[in-house]
């Protein structure tokens, strides 16, 4: 499924991944027709754009992953719109391409999405990297508060610096695979952490019932 | 009638109420002292021209058209003439025994006057030729003000009046300014919007699409590639207002820094720096990544990481060009070229920083530039 609301680009983006031999199950200008879509042919992996007719592609994740668990979001979105690229792998995002990439690293990029890895940029690493410091910072840390182990914080370093993941296998003697998992680790914590932020914001602010 | 609404137009109306009152009171007074007077019945025919005067400057100031020094100036000039009329209709003993016939509150009108239209100075100015009249009248100053308190309750009602009708202009000032501001940031939102929505799509597509098809339409990708980045940066920087003072955030600065072979990554949240620190943070970034275009070859793409770790802050430059063989630097140094290492050196030397240099044959070269908080 691609969600996007500019025409143009939502068919470009269909037409590329039908002949790279993908099925295009819906396409969606919004987070609402998104969530309506998604809810009946449950896709395998929609592909977001960040900005939206209705919102953004934060909310347009959170609400398909709301109605189709089993799908998996990848992001392909244009570098500038960091603080939504963030948000969105906090509502649960697995994958980050900028719009500029080729139709063979998008099509890439939908299988690795499809197969459960993770996709991401150095700019993405970046972003990431960046916000488990903030959290670290913040005043009143939790147990439940989400903390990067050294070797994941080292992955995002060389990811962030731009090495593959191949590079990085090799520089620690690591396998390929291990890598990916390393990364894909760190957003689904950063997830995790999203969703005991907003549960405790519900429980403190008595929106809970 | 004025173009935008006179903010003191309440000061006026108030001024006319008092106005008002100020006539009865000096009917009060007229109908009281008449029958003392020399010449009663110009007593009258003055208190009509009075009663006439307060109308014409009461309608004057409320439509508007008062509210200029031509008529401020007459008013002043009518009350003063009246005041000194005292002398006409009452004997030189009646003067020195009760205040000028017109009576003192009803000449602070003026006072008023001059105070909303020009402000403190002019309003207490016009309280002491108020007050100066009446001295001329009696012959004699009267510098003890703790029994007259005419003169300290005249330049207090200049003072008063002239200030607060400045406050109101002021305020005023800010407020249209402000508003302003706002609207002017509402519309360019609003361009972004529609930039976002429109030119920097299709540059975007035709900037992949270009790539794609290759051979010399890359070159017309790039361009459109180029103008994207250049668009987005515009949108993006619509929206958030422009840091002022000594510090700015470093992470805007490199922002820019990205390119077609460029990739920077940046912490979500701000990295406030000195000015002075961030700029000279940039320009060895700006020297690294010259470098890179110089030496590492034409295929060779460069990534920035910049970290924010509390107590420094970490900017890394990789590239993963051909490298620097063991040696060319050293041997480069003894040539006597200086080269941009030097200067990437020296600038983080300057900040009291580091700068290391990593590299290989090969393996591409990468600086860590280290910048430590003083706070």
């Amino acid at each position: 499924m691609v969600v996007d609301d500019h025409p143009i680009w939502r068919d470009a983006v269909a037409r590329d991944l039908a002949e790279e031999g993908f099925a295009v199950v819906a396409t969606a200008d919004g987070a609402g027709s998104a969530r309506r879509r998604a809810e009946v042919v449950k896709p395998d992996v929609v592909v977001m754009d960040m900005r939206l007719s209705d919102g953004n592609g934060a909310i347009a994740t959170a609400e398909v992953l709301t109605v189709s668990p089993s799908s998996r979001v990848l992001v392909l979105s244009a570098s500038d719109e960091r603080d939504d690229v963030l948000e969105a792998v906090k509502a649960g995002a697995t994958g980050y391409l900028v719009k500029s990439a080729s139709k063979g690293e998008l099509a890439e990029a939908v299988r690795a999405t499809g197969e459960g890895r993770a996709v991401f940029t150095p700019g993405l690493a970046g972003l990431v990297l960046g916000e488990y410091r903030r959290i670290a910072r913040s005043p009143g840390g939790h147990d439940s508060t989400p903390s990067l182990t050294e070797r994941e914080t080292e992955i995002l370093r060389y990811v962030a610096k731009g090495l593959t993941a191949k590079q990085i296998a090799e520089q620690l003697s690591l396998s390929h695979r291990t890598v990916e998992n390393h990364v894909q680790a760190t957003f689904r914590k950063l997830q995790v952490a999203n969703r005991v932020e907003l549960a405790r914001y519900a429980m403190e602010h008595g929106l809970d019932e | 009638m004025q173009a935008s609404p006179d903010p003191a137009t309440p000061l006026w109306r108030a001024a006319q109420v008092f106005r008002l009152l100020s006539c009865l009171y000096a009917l009060g007074f007229q109908i009281a002292i008449n029958d003392d007077l020399e010449r009663p019945a110009i007593g009258w025919a003055l208190f009509a021209v009075l009663v006439s005067w307060s109308v014409a400057c009461a309608a004057a100031y409320l439509h508007g058209y008062g509210r200029r020094i031509a008529w401020v100036g007459a008013e002043v000039v009518v009350v003063v003439a009246l005041m000194l009329s005292t002398e006409i209709i009452a004997s030189d003993q009646w003067a020195l025994d009760n205040q000028s016939w017109p009576t003192t509150l009803w000449a602070t009108n003026a006072t008023i006057s001059a105070a909303i239209l020009l402000g403190p100075v002019a309003g207490m100015t016009t309280g002491l030729l108020v007050t100066a009249s009446n001295a001329v009248l009696k012959g004699y100053v009267s510098v003890d003000v703790g029994r007259n308190a005419t003169v300290v309750i005249e330049l207090a009602v200049g003072l008063a009046i002239g200030m607060a009708a400045q406050t109101a202009r002021r305020a005023h000032t800010e407020l249209q300014r402000a508003a302003r501001l706002a609207a002017s940031l509402e519309e360019r939102e609003r361009l972004s919007r529609e930039v976002h929505d429109g030119a920097i799509q299709v540059l975007a597509l035709v900037a992949r699409r270009g790539r794609e098809i290759g051979g010399p339409t890359t070159e017309l990708a790039e361009l459109a590639g180029e103008q994207e980045r250049a668009l987005r940066r515009w949108v993006s920087a619509a929206g958030t207002p422009v840091p002022e003072g000594v510090e700015i955030d470093l992470v805007t600065l490199l922002r820019d820094r990205a390119a077609d072979r460029v990739s920077v990554s940046l912490p979500p949240e701000p990295v406030v720096l000195s000015a002075e620190v961030a700029r000279e943070v940039d320009a060895a970034v700006a020297n690294a990544l010259d470098n890179v275009v110089a030496h590492a070859g034409a295929d060779a793409r460069a990534y920035v990481l910049l970290e924010d770790l509390e107590d420094s802050v970490v900017v890394s430059v990789r590239d993963d060009g051909s490298g620097i063989p063991a040696g060319r630097l050293e041997e480069a140094a003894d040539e006597g070229r200086v080269g941009v290492s030097k200067s990437i050196v020296g600038r983080l030397n300057w900040l009291g920083g580091t700068a290391r240099l990593s590299t290989g044959p090969g393996r591409g070269t990468e600086w860590e530039l280290t910048i430590p908080r003083s706070r």
